[in-house]
């Protein structure tokens, strides 16, 4: 008991003599967000301070690329910045609750209902407005895994407004396609070292509800590699910060009413680059042709070699297939 | 040295699940094995021995509990206290429980060690060959180590490392626990709900579960 005592005294001892640090500190474990560090690129959109860059010539063809989620971030995004070098205007930005975006709590997207889908559209608008410089330029959007989702979504809505429109892997388009891609491309095996990794880690750290920091910080976690969706291994600099409050609200919010992104696209005249990766377990051709089919014009493209995050971010495929597909398409229209 | 570690520890637990009634036909000491999900699937190992604290029957313990994975001894949780029967009345008996806890978890981004208590407290009927109970806890994650790797620092430089305090994550945890005793020899199962200490937000595996076999010599 005497020797217990000492071992314990001697623990808590080395713990007291080192700098208190506290999870939710900002910068401690993940990095600031722009309304933390002002060194940051900035736009004020929609009363929402979002994470922003944009590359090539302003008055250019803009091409909106549009980050997956909801929650990641357009950092692994960034390779296909060298669009610009063909003449676009590239903008990035991290949507709001997400990357190094704005923090908003929970509530402020689910007390929308289904508004929560509107606030995202028109948060896009936003950035479009912003980035404009004359009316008549040219819209392309790109969209990745759920970006692909909401750039459907918005041109649906938004039909004249969209130029061209490109969709790698969006998961689905209604609901109830979203819920099972979600629930496959996660069934991990209760056995294997994913789940466990994903699991055990929630007896270290349990963020309370809006507590940021180490929501992201624990959900950024899980973001490192799955072998069902063909990214098996881990890429350095892939992301710089999750949104776990944004994505819990917002499948809350989808749970909830079911909200249908393909909407309207019937209206939506000029053809759909529609990509898709070779290693997807899940995204098989198949699903690749019914997730399209909501398309009325729609090209189909399957960059083999790479995963789900792989169709844009890895630089090979991105420089072989994906660029000059996304090219010759643009150039199509 | 593990397998020394592993059988130590082996010794040291059971007692988590104990039939109070049939205490005194055991034997000093009870080791056991278990299969069971603990935010995670979890094996684990166990060593009890009985001792009287102010003329009241308790046990010390110890447990050593690893999740399965093709990354061994990467990720482990070990805990060592008492358990002390409180109420004794028939076959309705009160236990409290109170332990240490030690665990360590490791990813492609970081390594954590951390310090933390599981207090519990168990209720219910308590035959001779069987018995059947209710328990509610709280298992606290005090302190915590975080050391990342290259890839974290890749994705964030500045990350600090280190310890942070005060107290980084918990749960709570209730449900039941039933068992079956033959001789020496006794089989449990538990299982029950996870919740974590904002009584909101449920854990990735919102369930625990254990089955397990105890002997005692």
């Amino acid at each position: 008991m005497k020797k217990m005592m000492i071992a314990f005294m001697a623990v808590w001892g080395m713990v007291s003599c080192t700098k208190e640090r506290v999870l939710n500190e900002p910068g401690n474990l993940v990095p600031r967000t722009v309304d933390q560090d002002p060194g940051l690129p900035s736009i004020f959109v929609n009363n929402a301070l979002l994470h922003a860059e944009a590359f090539g010539h302003p008055d250019s063809t803009l091409i909106v690329v549009i980050h997956g989620g909801p929650g990641s971030d357009y950092r692994d995004l960034l390779t296909s910045k060298s669009l610009a070098a063909h003449g676009y205007r590239v903008v990035f930005y991290d949507q709001r609750g997400s990357g190094l975006s704005q923090r908003f709590p929970h509530k402020y997207y689910t007390s929308l209902g289904r508004g929560a889908v509107d606030l995202m559209y028109d948060e896009l608008s936003g950035v479009i407005a912003h980035f404009r410089t004359e009316v008549n330029q040219k819209v392309y959007l790109v969209g990745h895994s759920w970006g692909g989702i909401l750039a459907a979504g918005y041109t649906g809505k938004n039909p004249d407004k969209v130029d061209g429109l490109v969709v790698a892997e969006p998961g689905g388009l209604k609901w109830e396609d979203i819920e099972t891609y979600v629930k496959e491309s996660r069934s991990f095996s209760l056995w294997s070292e994913l789940f466990n990794d994903a699991g055990f880690i929630e007896q270290f750290i349990s963020g309370k509800t809006d507590q940021h920091e180490i929501l992201d910080y624990r959900a950024g976690m899980l973001g490192s590699k799955n072998d069902i969706t063909g990214d098996d291994a881990p890429v350095p600099g892939n992301a710089w910060r999750a949104g776990a409050v944004i994505n819990a609200a917002m499948f809350e919010v989808g749970d909830k009413y079911h909200p249908d992104f393909s909407a309207g696209l019937e209206q939506f005249q000029p053809p759909v680059l529609f990509l898709y990766s070779g290693r997807n377990k899940v995204y098989t051709s198949a699903w690749a042709q019914h997730i399209a089919g909501a398309f009325k014009n729609v090209q189909l493209c399957k960059v083999q070699g790479v995963g789900h995050e792989g169709i844009i971010a890895n630089s090979g495929a991105w420089s072989t297939i994906t660029e000059p597909n996304i090219l010759k398409y643009f150039q199509s229209l | 040295m593990i397998s020394v570690t592993l059988m130590v520890s082996g010794y040291l637990s059971m007692a988590q699940t104990v039939n109070w009634r049939a205490m005194p036909d055991l034997k000093k000491n009870i080791i056991g094995i278990s299969l069971g999900l603990d935010h995670s699937v979890s094996y684990g190992l166990s060593y009890g021995r009985s001792v009287t604290v102010a003329k009241l029957p308790a046990f010390i313990t110890a447990e050593f509990l690893m999740p399965s994975g093709e990354e061994k001894l990467d990720d482990f949780k070990s805990k060592a206290g008492g358990q002390i029967r409180l109420i004794h009345y028939r076959g309705f008996q009160f236990s409290a429980r109170v332990q240490g806890v030690f665990r360590r978890y490791q990813n492609d981004f970081v390594r954590m060690l951390n310090f933390g208590s599981d207090f519990a407290g168990t209720a219910g009927l308590y035959q001779k060959k069987w018995f059947i109970a209710a328990e509610s806890g709280f298992d606290k994650a005090i302190v915590t180590h975080f050391k990342h790797s290259a890839l974290y620092r890749a994705k964030y430089g500045n990350v600090v490392d280190g310890w942070y305090e005060p107290s980084t994550g918990g749960n709570f945890y209730y449900g039941i626990q039933t068992g079956f005793n033959f001789k020496s020899h006794s089989v449990y199962l538990k299982a029950g709900s996870v919740r974590s200490q904002d009584f909101k937000t449920k854990p990735l595996l919102p369930y625990y579960g254990q089955v397990g076999y105890t002997i005692s010599f």
